[in-house]
Order: structure tokens, then C-alpha cells, then sequence
């Protein structure tokens, strides 16, 4: 006869990590299988002649010397650079400015709020549809109401309204416009960022008579720049790709020549209308690395920041 | 193992059978992947049906894409997959890269013993879709351009309906003389962008492509390509293309009679047709289906102008089978009803083809007297006049390339020589990335 061994007692924080594990797995499955696969498989490609029809076969660095004499793709390139210049500060100070002017209870607060996150839940392609009737050229009601008071279908002003899909800088504004208004989340972050501020700061403030301007310089942004520095780190890395759809669907990549090509939709057009896989995804490895290059630059400016305030 | 864990376990293979399990009994279903506007797709819907009711146990699963570049997407990302449709219908001016690529199963042996007679199908069709002298899809349709115009407008301002015969000059006479603004008189469009009067009715429509300018290149006795054959540019300097081409831009830049970028923007030329805003449309066959939908005014087709001699440019679509699909014999089998005189009446039904069995194309399926457009005639008797466009496997990049460059030069009035010298410069690389058939 033989003792029944007492099973192994697991400690408690074994049996935490574990649960932690297990919570985390089908995350880190889908990680790994769904994108990081995928990613260091495209990285390889990028390296080879690949159609998606016949096996792709090894031709070294000249997709990459061939997207420098790509005119094409340096538009593209450019395109994504300014979009991101303009549009992330653009984005972020304008989350910025509606969460500190609706922080506080008010009236009509609420709906405000859900407006401003309004936008952000409405899919990407209904989005697209709804900024392509909003910027017809002659029917569209953004121009119908700069039209108001003009005569012989010109603004008050004389001049003709913007000619927003057929004229290259007014549709690169509308793209950043049509940006501006899905940063909800931004705003959702930005606004739990403020309402967690310490109130006794702004009290003291308050006594010693500082001015509007003072408070928001010396006290907001400080203890809000890490959140911001994160929302626009963020929001730089998103913006190579969420230029896609209203590329896609409202401009088409236009007008010409190639006025509003951004990277995503280059990569798109190349990889799965031209079947150049192979150079699209030399192109996306010129975005992967863009994107550490704005991480980066991004961090050294934060890592100086934060060094200035802590003197 | 615990009684948790089993639980787990089993919940997790459930579900994994479940999702991977098609439900579905018998032999797998014909894939078949299409794109086109609902009434299009309905008649595939219809012919689908009549196939399946006059072959029990067959099956055909339709697969609809958008629009044409997200069919592509889709054929190549399949193929990519292991995945592909087993048939696919597809232009011959975009299939070069599936069939250089191998990707498009060879039929000539499968012809040979079939009652499919290649006989009974305009030639130009079937050539269109050789590739290396083997017959890889067979077409379903055989289009050329034609004028498409608004008989009530023509009636209400007594300007004379366009005629087999007529000139490029005369296309300009008359598209001034149906430009009109609200009150009904007579206007030039070049003065109206931001000014007073807007033109009411546009003269005519055209889009700013390869495919419209080609026709008229070739009927002045030029080439859009260097070589027919073996292309390695567009080459539109010679100095009957240049005319052509000339002549185009001066639709908007010097006469005014096309709408400005601004206008197609706010409203296509199809749909400023069907509006009753556009005197003559410049367009395919593809068109009728939407336009049998007019209640509000008559409509009717004319052959395209002449420069020196007619000459049409080849618009067909055609059923494809893939090399990876694993379903060949019932593509096949689909493929050949689809074919059948009444495969192809059931699509003509729709307006939307011209069918590319000739004897279908001579019958009432097609030239019913009852249905818009009247003259459909003018598609057979451009027939023996068509030419192809080459079908050089990079040719989608290339008209992409020359939309852009051409719309500027209609719109905003870019230079002639820089237009040809663009065109040519930036369409080398694309050529020399391209294989031919």
C-alpha cells in the first residue's frame, strides 16, 4: 500500500502570473499571428520580386534603390510627411482645447462631449461617403454655405469657394479637415487627463491671482505634457495610416498627380491593384522605419522636456 | 486533468469544429467572381438559376467585388491564398497580368472537345483573349464606343440628331450648339466657371482616358503606342495623334462643351445623362442598364465620329478559368452554358452587352425594338472596325498613369508637348516592367 502524495501547493503570486498569462494569451496569440508574423514576413519580402502569383524570388536592396527613383512614391512619401506635421499638433490641440473648455459640469456639457466623440464611431467608410457629399464642389453644403451672401455662386468675398476635390491644396486641406474631427478618443483621454488634476493647484492658483494664461502654462500643460507627449507620439505613428480611407474613398489619391497618395494607399495600390508585392512592401518597410524615426525624435523631445521641468 | 480544463478543452474543439466546418453537402459549388452595378449582378443572379435548373446537382456560387480594382485585389490575393475562384470574368485589357503570370488555365484543349464552336463568336473578341497563341478565356461580350444622346433635348432646341458618318467637326458643332444655360440659349462653357451662367446642359461628356482617345487616334491614322505589338511607350507625337489629342483638350479648353472637373466632381457624366443634363455621352455599351431606367425623356446610341476612316476600340469581358481552381470540370461545364446561345441571351437581356455570339447578336435578344436604345445596330456595325488595346501585363498602371495626365491636360490646360512628353516619359518604366502575350 502506498501513501497518496499531497499535491503541490502553488504559491499565490505563481497563481497570479499564470492567471495573468492565461488572460493574456488569446491578445498575445492574436499579436504575434495576426501582426508580428505578418509584419517580419512583409519585412522579408521587401527584399524580393513577389506578384502573389509565382514565388517571389531574392533581388537584394533594388526595391528600395528603385523607390528612390520612384517619383511616385517620393510624392507619396512627402504627402505622408507634411499630412503628419500638419495633422497630429492640429489634432491633439484641438482635442486639447475642447477638453479643457468642457471639463467642467455645465449645461449642455454632456451633449457637447458626445458630439465631439460622435464622429470617431461612425465607420470609416460611412465617414469617407459623408466628407465626399459635404465637399462637392457645387452641391455640397460646406460650399453652399460659404456661397451664403455671394453673388453669381462666388463668397462674400468675391472669390470662387475652395474647389475641394479638384484642386491639389485644397484637397490635401480637406483630407487634415476631415482628420480633425475623428480625435475623439484623444478628447476622451485628454478630458479624464484634466478632470484628474490635482484641484488644490488650481485653488492656490487661484489665491495668488494668476491669469488664465499663467495657470494653463505653469500648471495644465506640465502635468498634462506626458499624456499629450503620449497622444501625439500615438497619433503621429497612426497618421501613416488612417490618411487611407478618405485617400481611398473621397479623393482617390487626387487629383492629379497623385495630390493626395499618402504611403498607405501607394503601399495598397502597388501591392493589390499592380501586384508589385515585393515593392509594396519595400515601401512599408520605408514606413516602419519612419515610424521609429518619429518614435524616436519624439522621445529625445520629451526626454528634454521632462528635464527642463524637473530643474 | 481537471474537470475545468476538460470543459475548456472541449468548448475549444466544439468551437473549432464548428467554425471550420462548411455545413454543406454534395460536390463543391462553381466559384464565380464578377463585378458590376446590382442589375448586372442580378443577371448573373438569373443565369446562375436557368444553369442550375437545366443541370440538376450543378452549383454556382457567385462572388461579387465592388468594382474592378477590387476584383483584381481580390483574384490576386486568392491565388496568393490557394484559394482562387474557379472562374472569374475579367476585361481583356486587365487579364495580361493574370496570364503572364500563369494564372489563367489554357482552353484550347477543352474547346476541342466540346460542341463550343469558336465560329459562332466574333473573331476580334476571341483574339483579344489569346495569349501566346493559346485561348485563354472566352468572351462574353464585344463592345466598341458609341455617342449615347438625348433625342428630347436634340427635338426641343431643332439641332440635328448625329448620323452614321459624321465628322469630328461636326461632334464639335453640334456639342456647342446643345451646350445651353437655364434659359435655353446657346453658351460657351469656358466662361462660366464662377461667373453668371452656368451651363444648364452640357454639349458632351467624355472621360479623360487612354481608351476614349484611342479610337480617335487611330481613326486620324496615328498610334497611341510605339508598337502595337511589343509596346515600350505611348507615343502620341506623331502629328496625326497629336491633332487627336488636340482636339480633345479643346473640348473644355477652347470650346467649353464638356463639363469642367469641378462639375463631373459634383456629378458624373452617367449621371448628368440620366439627369438630363448632357446632350451626348461618349461611353461603352455598360451604360444602357442604367439608362433603360430613364422614364423622363428619349435617348438613343450613334456610331463615334470619323477622322479619316472608322475605327473602334474593342471593350470585352470574358470568363476566365484560374490554373489553381479545383473544381475544373464544372467551371467548364458552367462556362460552356455561359457561352450557349442561351447563356448569353439571359446577359443580353440585361442591355448591358453586346453579345459576343453572333448569331445571339443579330437576334431580338439583343436588337429588341421595344428597348432602349433603338439604334443598337451602330455596336454590330462597328464590329468589323475594332481594334484592341495591347494587353501588355502592366497596362492597369499605365491607364491609371495616363487618367491623371490627361485630366490635367483637358482640365487645366497643360501644354500639348508636355502632355505627350509626360506621357511617354513616365509610361517607359511601366512597359519595361511588362510582359506581353
Amino acid at each position: 500500500m502506498t501513501a497518496s502524495r499531497p499535491a503541490p501547493r502553488i504559491r499565490p503570486d505563481t497563481r497570479a502570473r499564470r492567471q495573468h498569462l492565461l488572460m493574456l494569451a488569446p491578445y498575445l496569440v492574436g499579436l504575434v499571428g495576426l501582426m508580428l508574423l505578418p509584419a517580419l514576413v512583409t519585412l522579408a519580402l521587401a527584399f524580393t520580386e513577389y506578384d502573389l502569383l509565382r514565388p517571389p524570388t531574392w533581388v537584394g536592396l533594388d526595391n528600395l534603390t528603385a523607390l528612390v527613383d520612384d517619383p511616385i512614391f517620393r510624392v507619396a512619401l512627402l504627402n505622408s510627411l507634411v499630412f503628419a506635421v500638419v495633422a497630429v499638433p492640429l489634432r491633439v490641440l484641438v482635442a486639447l482645447g475642447l477638453a479643457l473648455l468642457l471639463h467642467r459640469r455645465a449645461p449642455g456639457v454632456g451633449t457637447a462631449r458626445t458630439a465631439t466623440l460622435l464622429p470617431t464611431a461612425v465607420p470609416e467608410i460611412a465617414y469617407g461617403l459623408l466628407w465626399l457629399w459635404l465637399f462637392n464642389p457645387l452641391y455640397g453644403p460646406i460650399n453652399q454655405l460659404l456661397r451664403l451672401g455671394g453673388e453669381h455662386g462666388l463668397t462674400v468675398l468675391g472669390r470662387t469657394p475652395p474647389p475641394w476635390l479638384t484642386d491639389p491644396t485644397s484637397a490635401r486641406a480637406g483630407i487634415i479637415l476631415m482628420s480633425l474631427f475623428t480625435m475623439g478618443e484623444t478628447f476622451v483621454v485628454l478630458l479624464a487627463a484634466r478632470r484628474a488634476l490635482p484641484r488644490d493647484v488650481y485653488e492656490m492658483a487661484a489665491l495668488e491671482d494668476a491669469t488664465g494664461w499663467d495657470v494653463f502654462r505653469r500648471i495644465t500643460l506640465p502635468l498634462m505634457a506626458p499624456v499629450l507627449a503620449l497622444l501625439a507620439v500615438r497619433d503621429a505613428i497612426a497618421s501613416l495610416h488612417f490618411t487611407f480611407v478618405p485617400a481611398f474613398v473621397v479623393t482617390d489619391g487626387g487629383p492629379p498627380p497623385y495630390a493626395t497618395t499618402y504611403l498607405s494607399l501607394f503601399v495598397y495600390q502597388t501591392g493589390f491593384e499592380y501586384l508589385r508585392y515585393g515593392y509594396a512592401a519595400a515601401a512599408t518597410l520605408v514606413m516602419m522605419l519612419l515610424t521609429v524615426a518619429a518614435l524616436l525624435v519624439q522621445w529625445r523631445l520629451i526626454r528634454r522636456y521632462r528635464r527642463f521641468y524637473q530643474v | 486533468m481537471k474537470p475545468k480544463s476538460l470543459l475548456a478543452l472541449a468548448l475549444c474543439a466544439t468551437l473549432a469544429l464548428t467554425g471550420c466546418g462548411s455545413g454543406a453537402s454534395g460536390p463543391d459549388p462553381v466559384k464565380l467572381l464578377v463585378f458590376g452595378a446590382p442589375e448586372e449582378l442580378g443577371a448573373y443572379r438569373t443565369l446562375i438559376e436557368a444553369y442550375q435548373d437545366a443541370r440538376p446537382g450543378e452549383r454556382v456560387q457567385l462572388i461579387e467585388a465592388s468594382d474592378r480594382k477590387d476584383l483584381l485585389a481580390r483574384l490576386a490575393t486568392s491565388v496568393a491564398g490557394g484559394a482562387p475562384p474557379d472562374v472569374f470574368l475579367m476585361n481583356y485589357r486587365f487579364y495580361g497580368q493574370f496570364a503572364a503570370k500563369g494564372v489563367v488555365e489554357p482552353l484550347d484543349q477543352r474547346i476541342a472537345g466540346s460542341t463550343l464552336d469558336p465560329a459562332d463568336y466574333h473573331p476580334v473578341a476571341m483574339d483579344a483573349f489569346k495569349w501566346e497563341g493559346a485561348q485563354l478565356c472566352l468572351p462574353q461580350n464585344v463592345s466598341s464606343l458609341a455617342v449615347y444622346y438625348n433625342r428630347t433635348l436634340f427635338t426641343r432646341y431643332g439641332v440635328p440628331e448625329p448620323k452614321a458618318g459624321w465628322t469630328w467637326n461636326d461632334l464639335v458643332g453640334t456639342a456647342t450648339a446643345m451646350t445651353r444655360d437655364a434659359r435655353g440659349l446657346v453658351i460657351k462653357g469656358t466662361e462660366a466657371e464662377g461667373a453668371a451662367r452656368l451651363p444648364a446642359v452640357h454639349g458632351l461628356g467624355v472621360e479623360p482616358s487612354i481608351i476614349r482617345l484611342a479610337p480617335l487616334v487611330w481613326s486620324n491614322g496615328g498610334e497611341i503606342v510605339d508598337d502595337p505589338v511589343k509596346p515600350t511607350r505611348l507615343a502620341l507625337d506623331s502629328p496625326a495623334a497629336r491633332e487627336a489629342l488636340k482636339n480633345l483638350i479643346d473640348l473644355r479648353q477652347a470650346y467649353g462643351v464638356v463639363p469642367s472637373d469641378a462639375e463631373v466632381e459634383a456629378e458624373d457624366d452617367e449621371s448628368r445623362f440620366l439627369n438630363g443634363r448632357l446632350a451626348m455621352l461618349m461611353t461603352s455599351r455598360r451604360a444602357t442598364t442604367n439608362f433603360r431606367t430613364i422614364t423622363g425623356f428619349e435617348w438613343d446610341v450613334a456610331p463615334m465620329p470619323v477622322y479619316r476612316q472608322p475605327v473602334g476600340v474593342l471593350h470585352s469581358d470574358a470568363y476566365c478559368m484560374t490554373t489553381g481552381s479545383k473544381n475544373k470540370d464544372a467551371a467548364w461545364r458552367f462556362m460552356e452554358y455561359a457561352m450557349s446561345a442561351d447563356g448569353q441571351r439571359i446577359i443580353a437581356a440585361t442591355g448591358r452587352t453586346v453579345p459576343s455570339h453572333i448569331e445571339v447578336s443579330r437576334s431580338p435578344a439583343f436588337l429588341d425594338p421595344d428597348q432602349p436604345p433603338r439604334n443598337s445596330q451602330v455596336f454590330l456595325d462597328a464590329i468589323p472596325t475594332v481594334r484592341a488595346l495591347p494587353t501588355v501585363s502592366t497596362w492597369p498602371e499605365i491607364e491609371d498613369l495616363s487618367y491623371g495626365i490627361l485630366e490635367n491636360a483637358i482640365h487645366r490646360g497643360d501644354r500639348l508637348d508636355d502632355v505627350i512628353r509626360e506621357l511617354d516619359v513616365k509610361s517607359r518604366p511601366m512597359f519595361a516592367r511588362g510582359e506581353h502575350g
